[in-house]
């Protein structure tokens, strides 16, 4: 008896690497990122490491990326969306057309997230009523939601806000209504976490591990900055309560940050990024929803016979990929306060790519947002690091093809019976 | 029919009827299955035990007839709806999805969530220690709750599959050719679930095609013949060959007529 308890414990106790791989699906691709970043780092150091590449790559990949969030959950659930390029066409097209119409940006920025929503959804139902595969769906409205950018802006014009107006759009606000929204915003974060910081104190006191040490000291973090944020805001603005504060809205959506400190492109895109991935990757992994997502592209049968509504999943997944297709059209056309009908273009590909790279199978059923987030970087990086190492841009495709098929091997090996 | 005086059925399907197209794949089915029975339900290659077992479990919606479950007349118009009455049911190879845990999977479409405001978030820990008990309450074991089911064998998901629906299924239990892809030993365990399963009071209907396993463990055989009920027997006033002649389509033997 004790020698087979001998002989097991050890075996038990060993995770493999597929194991560890199932468990998380951005193992893969965070080996891939820092083997790629080590070689350019190594290869390259002054130019690769500047705080000018880094943001560059951040920056130009916050787009793809936010595109990513939405094919990853419609990857998870088993389906593809080609038409995000055009969706992002069309959606900056309205976004931007509507602006330089007079139509207040925040309202021309619904606008363009409902038609992206709508187009989204037109996927989904197509999809589910005919039930022709998602790829043919999608390759066909990819060219018809292309087709309305390049009607409705004739022979190639680009659509120029400065043209329009010389001042970005504001959002003019009394300074008190700011503080009241500031800390309504952190009460209700605050009333949402305050069961979880409760539980991982009561574990601090119960046992103290490093591990509800840390989960701990996360919740009382995020309390401090909530706390210190309201702070902030009210002593920014507490010696004019009843100023109006013009808030630059192109500004919010993607505009320099943390210029002064490190220098480099830094751009609030890339904090819509992580906020994005960050709410994604905890509805995918926290709720039901995300339960029902996972299901619905692993074995849809099954899922349907345990009462999820696969339908439902599929069409709200089409939705989301345009609605967020939209977000990220938004977000650049607020950079580069401008739109032309090709817009996009291109822009499927290279976000698939990403998204297979990060782990998600193609078939469904396994995947991360977190792991997409991070491919999506892993490509920005390539695309740099490439050119910086004195290859000709041109065969960043080729090495992102080559990385591609890696990763859909490597993913393979996941899905398979031991 | 003859319906047993001690106890109402669980569940009577009264002149049930369903076709797809020209085909009539079920014609006025009378069934039955009381607390605490287990009925094997037989019959050769499209005789309609499955299409059987999917109006049943709420899958497909018959075309006539009526259900009565529980002493009330229902009718099954989804498998959500089958679940909220207590049946659950067990297809022989669409019931767990291969990449998540099973933990996750034990718990799919009813995950445990605490509230947190507006939102409901999924309570992993107390899911885990349910279902690593629920599954040692019934006798399986598993290393670790939070293992994708592609780790596991053949086996050992149609026993996860199995110990959930004794979990969850309150009163019937359909068991759609549980054995079929399992080794000896394994069908043993499966077998001894069923048992459990009775002696906790569930209705059980066992769809097979090996008669030795009906013999274990059943109490009543039901035979279809082409979409009819051919014959109701308990188990032991028939015998394996007459069972068998039967879903052939031999007459009922004489000593049952």
């Amino acid at each position: 008896m004790t020698d087979t308890g001998n002989a097991t414990a050890p075996h038990q106790n060993k995770v493999s690497l597929r194991g560890r791989m199932r468990k998380y699906p951005e193992t893969g691709v965070l080996l891939g990122f820092m083997a790629v970043f080590l070689g350019f780092a190594l290869a390259v150091p002054e130019t690769f490491l500047s705080s000018n590449s880094i943001s560059s790559i951040l920056t130009s990949q916050a787009v793809p990326g936010i595109i990513a969030i939405g094919i990853t959950l419609l990857m998870i659930s088993g389906e593809f969306d080609l038409s995000v390029g055009s969706i992002m066409g069309v959606s900056s097209l309205v976004f931007l057309y509507t602006a330089v119409e007079g139509i207040h940006v925040l309202i021309a920025a619904l606008f363009a997230i409902t038609a992206g929503a709508a187009m989204g959804l037109t996927n989904g139902v197509l999809f589910i009523t005919t039930g022709i595969p998602s790829f043919i769906i999608t390759l066909g409205t990819m060219l018809v939601y292309r087709a309305f950018s390049l009607t409705a802006i004739s022979g190639g014009r680009i659509v120029r806000y400065a043209d329009y107006s010389s001042r970005n759009p504001t959002l003019d606000v009394s300074a008190w209504i700011l503080i009241v929204c500031a800390t309504g915003f952190c009460l209700f974060v605050a009333w949402i976490g305050h069961s979880s910081l409760r539980i991982a104190i009561r574990n601090v006191r119960n046992s103290l591990t490093f591990r509800s040490f840390l989960h701990a000291s996360i919740w009382l973090s995020l309390y401090f900055a909530l706390s210190s944020f309201v702070v902030a805001t009210a002593s920014l603005f507490s010696n004019r309560l009843f100023e109006t504060i013009s808030i630059d809205l192109f500004y919010i959506l993607n505009g320099r940050i943390l210029t002064e400190w490190i220098g480099g492109n830094y751009r609030m895109s890339i904090l819509w990024w992580l906020l994005l991935t960050g709410l994604f990757g905890v509805l995918l992994i926290n709720t039901r929803y995300g339960n029902a997502v996972f299901a619905t592209g692993g074995n849809a049968n099954a899922a349907r016979a345990q009462g999820i509504d696969i339908n439902r999943v599929r069409v709200t997944n089409f939705t989301l990929s345009g609605t967020l297709a939209a977000v990220a059209g938004i977000i650049q056309a607020a950079r580069l306060k401008s739109v032309d009908p090709l817009r996009g273009e291109g822009m499927e590909l290279e976000v698939i790519a990403a998204v297979v790279i990060g782990g998600t199978l193609l078939k469904g059923g396994y995947g991360s947002v977190v792991g997409s987030a991070i491919g999506t970087t892993l490509t920005g990086m390539l695309r740099t690091g490439l050119v910086l190492v004195g290859i000709p841009s041109n065969a960043f495709h080729g090495a992102m093809g080559a990385i591609m098929i890696a990763a859909v091997i490597i993913n393979s090996f996941v899905s398979r019976r031991n | 029919m003859t319906v047993p005086n001690s106890r109402e059925p669980l569940i009577t399907l009264q002149r049930l009827s369903i076709s797809f197209g020209h085909v009539l794949a079920l014609r006025e089915i009378d069934f039955y299955v009381s607390p605490g029975e287990v009925v094997a339900l037989l019959g050769d290659n499209g005789a309609g035990k499955s299409t059987l077992a999917k109006i049943l479990s709420g899958v497909i919606t018959p075309d006539c007839g009526t259900i009565r479950f529980d002493g009330q007349n229902v009718s099954l118009t989804s498998p959500h709806h089958a679940r909220q009455l207590g049946i659950e049911t067990v297809y022989q190879d669409l019931a767990l999805i291969p990449l998540m845990s099973i933990a996750r999977n034990f718990f799919l479409a009813r995950e445990l969530c605490h509230n947190r405001g507006p939102f409901s978030f999924i309570d992993h820990q107390a899911m885990k220690q349910q279902t690593e008990n629920a599954l040692q309450d019934i006798g399986i074991k598993v290393k670790d709750v939070d293992e994708p089911v592609v780790s596991l064998s053949g086996g050992e998901r149609q026993s996860i599959a199995i110990g959930r629906a004794v979990h969850f299924g309150s009163q019937l239990l359909i068991l759609d050719e549980p054995t079929s892809a399992l080794s000896i030993g394994e069908t043993r365990k499966v077998l001894k679930y069923i048992d459990e399963a009775r002696s906790r009071g569930l209705g059980v209907i066992f769809i097979t095609h090996n008669l030795h396993h009906v013999f274990e463990v059943s109490d009543r055989i039901t035979i279809l013949h082409h979409g009819q009920i051919a014959g109701d027997f308990p188990c032991n006033q028939i015998s394996l060959e007459e069972t068998a002649e039967m879903i052939m389509g031999a007459p009922p033997p004489a000593h049952l007529l």
